[in-house]
């Protein structure tokens, strides 16, 4: 079986996806502020002080969306946008090798349970 | 007759792995035609974005698999749309700048045969073209029936969509 992955380096996908998350928060966020009061991407573009044309073509990925666009069209449509930069933790269930790991009893309490310690480094998905 | 898994066996499909986050899981899957593949792999990396974005027509492509397969939040008419009035049962998934056509044999299963810049198919027409070879596609090919979901509900080929 030949499946294949498309080739484009680590930093790119994450660039491609952050950008397309982006786009997809908006659509979605716009889509729930239709359905709770009717706005549209005219009403967005007018709250901009842009052509509607505008608004559409960077909600079809045929013009990009600068920072400061992402945060008028926020706050177009009553949002308020966030950004954090989470760390890139190591998912050590998937590197999970039971040798490394040590197990503490705890004989504190009158039920006993084994809690598994991960290595330092390693934090839980 | 076949399934999607023996034709993928017998390379005559090939199957795209996504490149997930560690929090994602595929949720979703696209099969393209081996013609398809040689597409992607050897023009689509030549291609610049007629609209000068930032990212490339294969990045584009990437997120497009990635996101698909990932099961994210799609919109309909944005994202993915059916060719009505064309053959019955024939998608097209959307970046900036490319269109890829194909079926679904099944819910969150995609199968693509072309895949082309959306300036390219408008400004030569190739809307109907396009449809028509992916339908002469998908009925030479040995799969088995039904091939594809008919009709152009998107309740009934994804999930995780809103209109």
């Amino acid at each position: 079986m030949t499946s294949f992955q498309i080739s484009i380096s680590d930093s790119r996908t994450v660039a491609t996806r952050f950008i397309s998350r982006v786009r997809r928060e908006i659509h979605k966020a716009l889509t729930e502020e239709s359905r709770k009061r009717g706005l549209t991407q005219s009403d967005i573009a007018r709250e901009i002080g842009v052509h509607r044309s505008v608004i559409s073509r960077e909600l079809r990925g045929q013009k990009d969306i600068s920072l400061g666009r992402v945060g008028e069209i926020a706050h177009a449509l009553g949002r308020d946008p966030e950004f954090f930069l989470r760390e890139d933790e190591i998912d050590y269930a998937s590197n999970f090798r039971p040798e490394t790991f040590k197990i503490v009893i705890d004989g504190g309490t009158t039920s006993k349970a084994a809690v598994l310690e991960p290595p330092k480094g390693l934090r839980a998905a | 007759m076949a399934t999607i898994l023996d034709l993928a066996h017998r390379n005559e499909l090939h199957k795209i792995i996504p490149k997930l986050s560690r929090r994602k899981q595929e949720e979703r899957s696209i099969y393209v035609s081996s013609a398809l593949k040689e597409w992607i792999l050897r023009v689509l990396p030549t291609k610049e974005s007629d609209w000068k974005l930032e990212l490339s027509p294969l990045e584009q492509f990437a997120a497009l698999a990635n996101d698909f397969a990932a099961g994210q939040f799609l919109t309909y008419k944005l994202d993915f749309l059916p060719l009505r009035h064309v053959e019955d049962g024939i998608w097209e998934l959307k970046t900036g700048d490319l269109r890829l056509f194909g079926w679904f044999p099944a819910k969150d299963c995609f199968i693509a045969h072309r895949l082309e810049m959306t300036t390219h198919i408008k400004e030569h027409k190739l809307y109907f073209g396009m449809a028509g070879e992916v339908a002469t596609y998908r009925n030479n090919l040995e799969l088995d029936e039904p091939k594809f979901i008919s009709g152009v509900n998107p309740n009934d080929v994804v999930s995780n969509f809103h209109f």
